[in-house]
């Protein structure tokens, strides 16, 4: 059976016509065997991952830590340089 | 002809691929079994072929699709079609042969099968094709064959696992992806690897273990979550599968929370620790979609197990949302151990939280009253906590009055607090008086949790109400001067206590006098307690002459000299009591700002009790004062200078953890008080410097440093440039070197500071600038002295050319901060000062003329290409560099072409701008 029966859209999408024989074209890119199989495989090398793709534990590093004290982590390090003179720490402050 | 015209409709919309499907099978009809039905002039039409006839059509139709791009729709389409046609025309034959004898060993042959086997004999060797789309197609094919139809033949089964089973290593991910697909199915019904039962269990497992492997490794995202969603949930595979909520990517975990574990069924299931982990890893994932989706899953779908509906409907979507259901509530922290998760660095609070958030029904159908109260257990009181918490913290303030509204006031809440620290002190005497025992012991855990979350909803009250604020005042007083009190029940009563004070110099000095009472009466217990104690322990260890089950802790029951053992048992209650001093006052001091020689009682505290402690021969003690004393340095700046030595010491010969509290002490010290102590002090910065080189023998040690010295740089503590352009120096080698690949914390902390600081302030991108090809140099080196052969190298360093690649970065002058910058800008791009990599520039050179190895300047000598170069530098710098570049040129300074392109570069865009201020 391969009776033309010729159905032409305007081809906006893409479509593919089912009527015609193949093209010798095509074939070819369909029946074209690859030279081996390692042509079409992935490298050896790329079979194992040394990290198995996991991520590394989180730390959760923020800005938080950078700007609190170690010993007092809920006192801001206040601004005390732009102050001068005595030791400023916001910390009954913050609290509330 | 007419099946070329259905698969021409079938590509356009799936929508009318059943009715397409209907057509296609009664030309199929027609073909095979003759002219059944002659009615339909399409169907009369097509009897004059035969099925042969139509199978070669249909294969043929199914060839178009093969070259066709991923890209395009229609292939799917089409796919997708073939695949329900095949499904209809099997289930259609099997109508018309009756139902298919279960025990057969062999299928029935049918058209439809017949119609399957040349398909997948046709599209088989195209597995193998050269052309990539070719392979993507037919593998996509075959999946979806495996997928749609219910039995295979055997022989074809095999030939398709194998055929599928090669795909699973196809260069192309796509492939790889739809291979994937097709052998996830197989892997799931091992009963379809009959006849040969015996063998068939080891296929199947083989293919599993296949498929779990490629699930760990694939280098393609896509692969491991195609994977993932439908590789078949078994205990075998299930650990490999949750795993995935630590994939790489991010779109990987979410699938984690928002398809494997909605498909996984009741999460009561999965052990504990696992349930633990999981809304960990979910709920504080980097990526903000993976958080949500795994809140999503505690609030719908966890709790909705506990709260009992049916199973949900196979789309993962719960049926029906259950009404809000407290006991359902409970169970749900109960599964989450919230004994441990509920914890002050725990999950369940961020889970709490969100449930809170999303769950308005639950939030509105809370009762706390006195019977709730009453009868408070870990869970219950989590719920009440974490709902007042909600309510205080979030909605900017609109569920303030939910949170009045369900709460007891100050003076209940108090009562509440009271009655259940009766109950924790009580158990703990009747623990020590008893010994250890088990039930007993995760008894007090309990009620201790109770009290600490009871504390926590004080925290947040508000005192305004002077009744209530008596009350909760005196109730933690007296609280506080209980010995037996534990130390996160005091250190939240002692933050309560400050919060009850008023937060001026005078609240402060109020606070101070009566938490040092409390200090005064726990102390007192030694007083107390020792000469009665005396006694009691001599009768004690008299009449037990057998001795195993003395009470007081040092006792050693062999021990032959009553005195000893007395006087062993006092400097223990000594100890300990000492030990529990300190700790409040650790507490106290850990709440107040002022200035410590104005206030009497601080003065006292540090004299009497701090400074002995300091000087004492116990360990233990020594390093606790050894905090407080940190912390009065921090309220006192003479203090401070007289005890740098001190502190410095402590890190010189201490262990780890007191080389770190040394550190954080030093460094908040050096925050508080500025840098002049760190210039007057050149031995300071040595402990810094080594304490950043000691990643191999102390990485928390080197950990605490990172942090540090990012402090100290970010606060512009340090001043002086020799000192700043040291730990810097420092920071970004131990950024970037080996020894601190393993080191999650240094290599986290610098990836989040290192940008920061260069993009912080122009001063900092030119302090990174000094110092970039310094260290660029000294990592160079570091890589030279790995052996070539040394594989692992790049595993645990990237390469020169990255790093310097990531300094040009952080020193690019349009990436960073400034006020102006910040203002609306004008309209198209403006230029900014690009001083920074000018003189970067201008180094380049130095060193290029300089005496470094050869493959170094090939590396420095690229980056000249790189650097952004605008109108907008300083004249002067912009004509200096620009002379050297031209000196460069002429001498011929570079030999390779990387470098020479690179030259030229930078030649002709300082040319061009230099060309512009000569002509003006």
């Amino acid at each position: 059976p391969t009776e033309p029966t010729r159905q032409r859209k305007e081809k906006q999408p893409f479509e593919i016509d089912f009527a015609p024989p193949l093209d010798p074209a095509v074939v070819d890119a369909i029946y074209t065997q690859a030279s081996s199989n390692s042509a079409i495989s992935l490298p050896k090398k790329d079979w194992k991952s040394k990290s198995r793709n996991l991520l590394p534990d989180d730390k959760h590093f923020s800005s938080k830590q950078l700007l609190s004290l170690f010993l007092k982590p809920k006192a801001r390090m206040g601004r005390r340089r732009i102050l001068g003179g005595s030791s400023w720490i916001g910390n009954a402050d913050s609290q509330r | 002809a007419q099946v070329a015209a259905v698969f021409r409709e079938a590509q356009r919309t799936t929508a009318s691929h059943r009715k397409l499907a209907v057509t296609l099978r009664k030309l199929q009809e027609a073909c095979c079994y003759g002219p059944t039905s002659t009615k339909k002039s399409a169907a009369s039409a097509a009897s004059d072929f035969s099925e042969d006839d139509f199978n070669a059509e249909f294969v043929r139709c199914v060839l178009r699709v093969m070259p066709i791009k991923k890209s395009e729709g229609v292939g799917e389409k089409t796919i997708r079609f073939i695949g329900l046609f095949l499904r209809h025309a099997v289930d259609k034959d099997n109508e018309a042969v009756g139902e298919p004898d279960e025990d057969a060993s062999t299928m029935p042959e049918t058209p439809g099968t017949r119609l399957t086997t040349l398909l997948i004999e046709t599209i088989l060797p195209l597995l193998a094709a050269k052309d990539k789309f070719v392979r993507y197609r037919s593998t996509q094919l075959i999946s979806h064959i495996i997928n749609s139809l219910d039995a295979i033949d055997d022989d074809l089964f095999q030939k398709l696992r194998s055929g599928l089973l090669k795909r699973i290593r196809d260069k192309e991910a796509m492939v790889r992806a739809q291979a994937v697909l097709g052998l996830g199915r197989l892997a799931g019904n091992p009963v379809e690897a009959e006849p040969e039962s015996d063998n068939s269990d080891d296929a199947a497992s083989g293919l599993l273990e296949k498929l779990v492997d490629v699930l760990q490794n694939d280098p393609s995202a896509d692969v491991r979550r195609q994977l993932l969603v439908n590789l078949p949930i078994l205990p075998t595979t299930l650990p490999f599968l949750l795993e995935r909520a630590r994939d790489q990517d991010a779109a990987t975990r979410r699938a984690v929370y928002s398809r494997l574990l909605p498909a996984l069924g009741d999460f009561r299931h999965l052990s504990l620790s696992m349930r633990e982990k999981l809304l960990r890893w979910g709920l504080r994932d980097r990526d903000e979609n993976v958080r949500k989706a795994a809140g999503r899953l505690f609030r719908e779908r966890w709790i909705e197990d506990c709260a009992g509906t049916p199973p949900p409907a196979e789309t993962g979507q719960p049926a029906e949302v259950s009404p809000p259901n407290l006991d359902a509530l409970l169970e749900l922290l109960e599964r989450v151990d919230v004994l441990n998760s509920g914890g002050e660095n725990g999950v369940a609070l961020e889970a709490m939280r969100g449930f809170w958030e999303g769950r308005p029904d639950y939030r509105e159908a809370m009762v706390f009253d006195d019977a709730f109260f009453e009868t408070l257990s870990s869970e219950s009181v989590f719920v009440v906590r974490t709902f007042n918490d909600f309510c205080r913290n979030e909605g900017d303030g609109k569920f303030e009055s939910l949170a009045e509204d369900k709460l007891p006031e100050v003076t209940k809440v108090a009562f509440y607090l009271e009655r259940y620290i009766k109950v924790l002190i009580d158990a703990i005497k009747r623990l020590e008086e008893q010994g250890v025992d088990e039930d007993e012991e995760g008894d007090t855990v309990e009620q201790e949790f109770i009290v600490e979350q009871l504390l926590h909803i004080a925290l947040t009250l508000d005192y305004s109400d002077e009744v209530g604020r008596r009350k909760m005042f005196s109730l933690l007083r007296q609280t506080l001067s209980i010995p037996e009190l534990p130390e996160d029940a005091t250190k939240l009563t002692v933050a309560v206590l400050r919060d009850i004070c008023a937060p001026d110099a005078a609240g402060e000095k109020e606070f101070c006098s009566i938490v040092l009472e409390a200090v005064a009466d726990v102390h007192d217990t030694i007083v107390d307690d020792v000469p009665e104690n005396d006694d009691e322990s001599f009768h004690s260890a008299r009449s037990e002459v057998s001795g195993d089950s003395t009470p007081t802790r040092g006792g050693k029951s062999k021990s032959p000299e009553l005195s000893e053992e007395e006087a062993a048992a006092k400097a223990m209650k000594e100890i300990l009591i000492n030990m529990k001093c300190l700790h409040i006052v650790q507490c106290m001091l850990s709440n107040v700002s002022g200035d410590l020689q104005q206030n009497e009682h601080l003065v006292g505290m540090l004299n009497n009790l701090v400074v002995p402690a300091v000087r004492s021969h116990e360990a233990p003690v020594r390093e606790r004062g050894l905090v407080c004393l940190g912390l009065c340095s921090l309220l006192d700046r003479s203090l401070a200078e007289e005890n740098l030595t001190l502190f410095m010491h402590f890190f010189t010969k201490g262990h780890t953890a007191l080389q770190i509290t040394a550190l954080h002490i030093l460094t908040d010290i050096l925050n508080v008080h500025g840098a002049q102590l760190l210039s007057s002090n050149p031995t300071l910065l040595k402990v810094y410097i080594k304490a950043l080189r000691s990643g191999a023998r102390h990485p928390e040690v080197q950990a605490a440093a990172t942090v540090a010295a990012s402090k100290l740089l970010l606060g512009r503590v340090v001043s002086d440039h020799e000192v700043s352009a040291e730990l810097l120096k420092t920071l970004v080698i131990a950024h970037f070197e080996p020894a601190s690949a393993g080191n999650q914390s240094v290599r986290q902390a610098l990836n989040y500071f290192l940008p920061v600081f260069c993009y912080a302030r122009p001063e900092n991108q030119d302090l990174m600038r000094s110092v970039a090809l310094d260290a660029l140099h000294t990592l160079y080196n570091v890589r030279e002295g790995f052996d070539d052969d040394d594989a692992d190298i790049d595993d645990e360093m990237v390469s020169l050319t990255t790093i310097a690649a990531c300094l040009v970065d952080w020193t690019d002058p349009r990436k960073c901060y400034s006020p102006a910058a910040a203002a609306p800008a004008g309209v198209g791009e403006k230029h900014v000062n690009a001083d920074v990599h000018l003189n970067l520039a201008r180094d380049i050179l130095e060193r290029l003329g300089g005496n470094v190895p050869k493959e170094e300047k090939k590396i420095i000598a690229a980056l000249l290409g790189k650097l952004y170069v605008s109108p907008a530098s300083s004249e002067h710098t912009t004509r200096e560099v620009y002379a050297a570049v031209c000196e460069a040129v002429d001498g011929q300074l570079l030999s390779d072409a990387t470098g020479r392109n690179a030259l030229y570069k930078i030649h002709v865009s300082l040319g061009k701008i230099v060309n512009t201020l000569d002509a003006a």
